[in-house]
C-alpha cells in the first residue's frame, strides 16, 4: 500500500504491515497461524488414504525417472528424496516418545529396533518383519531389515527389463536418513528377495541392507568395551 | 545472571543464537556480560563442542547438564535426535560489578544447582518442541541457519519463563 | 460356473489385455484378438447411437441433471457363453467371458475395475493407453478369479 495514499488505510492492515515491516519477504498466513502454533502431536494418530500416498508416490517415481542414466541413479534418486525425511522423523518420533524413553540411540542395535518398531509404526502402521545380523564374519557392519510386504510397492510392478530395481530404495533413503541423523552414518540400499515363482506366499519380499561406515563399527567397540 | 544461547549444526556450524538476561526476581530480560568479555563466549561455547563430543556416547539423554566451565561461565547441552546441539551460556552476574539486577535468585546464584538443571532443562525441552516444529518444514534443510522471528520470539518466551 | 476370460480394450479400440482364465472358448492368435478387439469397439459405438425413440419422443427432463449417455452393448448372451462388457467413464472396456448361467458377473466385473484401477492404474511404470504388463495385477487377477472358477 502506498505511503501517499490519502485515505487512512484501515487498523488490520496496519498491523500486518509493521510486522512484516520488521522481516521483508516473510509472509504470515491470513490467521497469524505459523508452524510454530500447531501442536506437534494433533497428527500423532491420524492415518492418510493409501490410495493418495499410491498416486503420490508413483509421480515421485515418475520424476526420478527423468532423465535418469540406468537403475542405479533411479534408486539413488528415489533413496535422496527419502533421506530427508529420516533426519526429520528422527527428531519428531523422538520427540513424541515418553519422557522415560526418550533417548538418543548410542548403540547400533538400540537404532535399529527404533527403526523396526517405532519408525516402522509410523510409516506402515506395523513393525518389520525381521532384523539381522550379517552371518558373514568379513562384514560385520551389515544389518538386514526385512519387510514382507513394502507398502510403497504394494501397486508397483517393475517392468521386466528394469527388474534390478527396487522403489523402496526410498524406504532405504528414510532409513540412511536417520541412520546418518543419529550419528551413525550408513549406506542402506533395498533389495528384492522374491524368487518370482508361482504362488509364492511373499512375492514382493524386500531386504534392506544396512551397511555402517567403518567408524561406526570402531566407536561401537570402544564403547563396548567401556 | 546472563544467557548466551546458540544452536550448533551437525558440523559444529552455528545455526541460531539469542543473548538474554533473566527476568525472574525483577531482572529485566537485558543480557550484562561485560564488553571486553562478551564476545569470548562464542568461543566459549565452541571449546565446549569437545566435551560435548566425549558427553554425548556416554548418555543418550537428551539432556546432557552442565558440561563445561570456564572461569565464572557455565555451559549447559541439549543434544537432540539428529545430532544438533542447544548449547546456554550462563554466568551468574558477579558481585563485584554494579549490576542492577541483584542476582540473589536460586538459579542466579548458583549454576550447578538442582534448581538451575532444571529451569534450563525446562528451557531446553521447550526450545526442542520449536526446533522440531522447525527441522518439520518441508523448506528447512539440515544444518541451515534459523532466521524464522516466530523461532527467535519462541526461544525469548522460554527464556523469559523459566530463566 | 467358469469365467474363462477378460479382455480389456482402451479407447482407441486397441487390445491392451487378455487373459484365459478357464479351457472352453478357441484359442485365437495374437492378430485375431486385435481384430476381435476393435471389431467389438467398432460395434459396441454403433450401438452407442442406436435409439429406438426419436430423440424429441423422450420426456422432457425436469431436473438439470444430464441423463447418462447411451451405454452400448452391455450383455451378449449365447447358448455357450455369456459376454459381460463394462465401459468406464473414461472409454476403458472390459469383455468378460462367462458362462451362461454365471450370476453375479457385474459384481465381478466391477471388482476387476478396482484391481485394474489400483494395480494398473496406480503403477508409475504404466503406460496409458498402452498394453497392460503388471505382474500384481496378473496375479490378483487370477488370485481372484480362480477361487471362483473352483466353486
Amino acid at each position: 500500500m502506498a505511503s501517499s495514499q490519502p485515505v487512512k488505510p484501515p487498523l488490520a492492515t496496519q498491523a500486518s504491515q509493521a510486522q512484516r515491516g520488521s522481516q521483508p519477504g516473510l509472509r504470515y498466513p491470513s490467521n497469524g497461524k505459523t508452524i510454530y502454533h500447531r501442536p506437534l502431536n494433533r497428527s500423532r494418530t491420524q492415518e492418510l488414504s493409501q490410495s493418495s500416498f499410491a498416486y503420490l508416490f508413483g509421480e515421485m517415481v515418475s520424476y526420478a525417472q527423468k532423465r535418469v542414466t540406468g537403475i542405479q541413479d533411479l534408486e539413488k534418486r528415489l533413496n535422496v528424496q527419502g533421506h530427508p525425511i529420516g533426519l526429520k522423523l528422527l527428531d519428531l518420533l523422538l520427540y513424541r516418545e515418553p519422557p522415560r524413553t526418550q533417548t538418543r540411540p548410542l548403540h547400533i542395535i538400540a537404532l535399529l529396533q527404533f527403526i523396526t518398531t517405532i519408525l516402522w509404526r509410523h510409516l506402515f502402521s506395523r513393525p518389520a518383519d525381521a532384523l539381522e545380523k550379517s552371518s558373514n564374519p568379513d562384514t560385520p557392519e551389515e544389518y538386514m531389515i526385512s519387510d514382507n510386504e513394502p507398502l510403497v510397492n504394494q501397486y508397483i510392478s517393475v517392468p521386466k527389463e528394469m527388474n534390478q530395481l527396487n522403489c523402496a530404495a526410498f524406504v532405504a533413503g528414510i532409513v540412511e536418513g536417520v541412520c546418518d541423523g543419529a550419528g551413525f552414518p550408513a549406506r542402506v540400499t533395498a533389495h528384492s528377495v522374491g524368487k518370482g515363482e508361482e504362488g509364492e506366499l511373499w512375492p514382493g519380499k524386500t531386504v534392506f541392507l544396512v551397511k555402517f561406515e567403518p567408524e561406526v563399527v570402531e566407536r561401537e567397540a570402544y564403547l563396548g568395551r567401556s | 545472571m546472563s544467557y548466551y544461547f546458540a544452536i550448533i549444526g551437525t558440523k559444529d556450524n552455528p545455526l541460531f543464537e539469542y543473548e538474554f538476561g533473566t527476568a525472574k526476581q525483577g531482572g529485566d530480560g537485558i543480557a550484562r556480560f561485560a564488553e571486553q568479555a562478551r564476545h569470548m563466549n562464542q568461543f566459549i561455547v565452541h571449546s565446549s563442542l569437545d566435551i560435548v563430543e566425549e558427553v554425548q556416547w556416554g548418555n543418550g539423554q537428551m539432556y546432557l547438564k552442565c558440561i563445561d566451565r570456564f572461569y565464572n561461565n557455565y555451559v549447559s547441552c541439549f543434544m537432540t535426535g539428529g545430532n544438533v546441539k542447544f548449547l546456554l551460556l550462563h554466568s551468574p552476574s558477579q558481585p563485584a560489578t554494579t549490576n542492577t539486577s541483584r542476582a540473589s535468585t536460586s538459579i542466579g546464584a548458583n549454576p550447578t544447582s538442582p534448581q538451575t538443571e532444571e529451569a534450563i532443562k525446562q528451557f531446553f525441552t521447550e526450545v526442542y518442541e520449536n526446533w522440531v516444529k522447525t527441522i518439520m518444514n518441508p523448506f528447512y534443510n539440515v544444518n541451515a541457519e534459523v532466521r524464522s522471528p516466530v523461532f527467535r520470539s519462541r526461544v525469548a518466551a522460554a527464556g523469559k519463563k523459566y530463566l | 460356473m467358469v469365467v474363462f476370460a477378460l479382455i480389456i480394450i482402451n479407447k482407441a479400440g486397441g487390445l491392451i489385455y487378455q487373459r484365459d482364465f478357464a479351457e472352453g472358448l478357441n484359442k485365437l492368435s495374437i492378430n485375431d484378438y486385435l481384430v476381435l478387439a476393435g471389431t467389438f469397439h467398432g460395434v459396441h459405438a454403433i450401438t452407442t447411437r442406436l435409439n429406438p425413440l426419436h430423440q424429441h419422443n423422450l420426456p422432457p427432463s425436469t431436473s438439470d441433471v444430464r441423463p447418462d449417455p447411451p451405454s452400448g452393448i452391455e450383455v451378449l448372451e449365447t447358448e455357450n457363453f455369456r459376454l459381460q462388457c463394462f465401459s468406464t467413464l473414461t472409454g476403458t472396456k472390459f469383455l468378460l467371458f462367462t458362462e451362461p448361467q454365471q450370476p453375479n458377473v457385474d459384481k465381478i466385473v466391477g471388482r476387476i475395475y478396482e484391481l485394474y484401477s489400483d494395480y494398473v492404474m496406480k503403477n508409475p511404470f504404466y503406460q496409458l493407453e498402452m498394453p497392460v504388463r503388471c505382474e500384481s495385477f496378473d496375479r490378483k487377477l487370477v488370485q481372484y478369479v480362480r477361487p471362483l472358477n473352483s466353486r
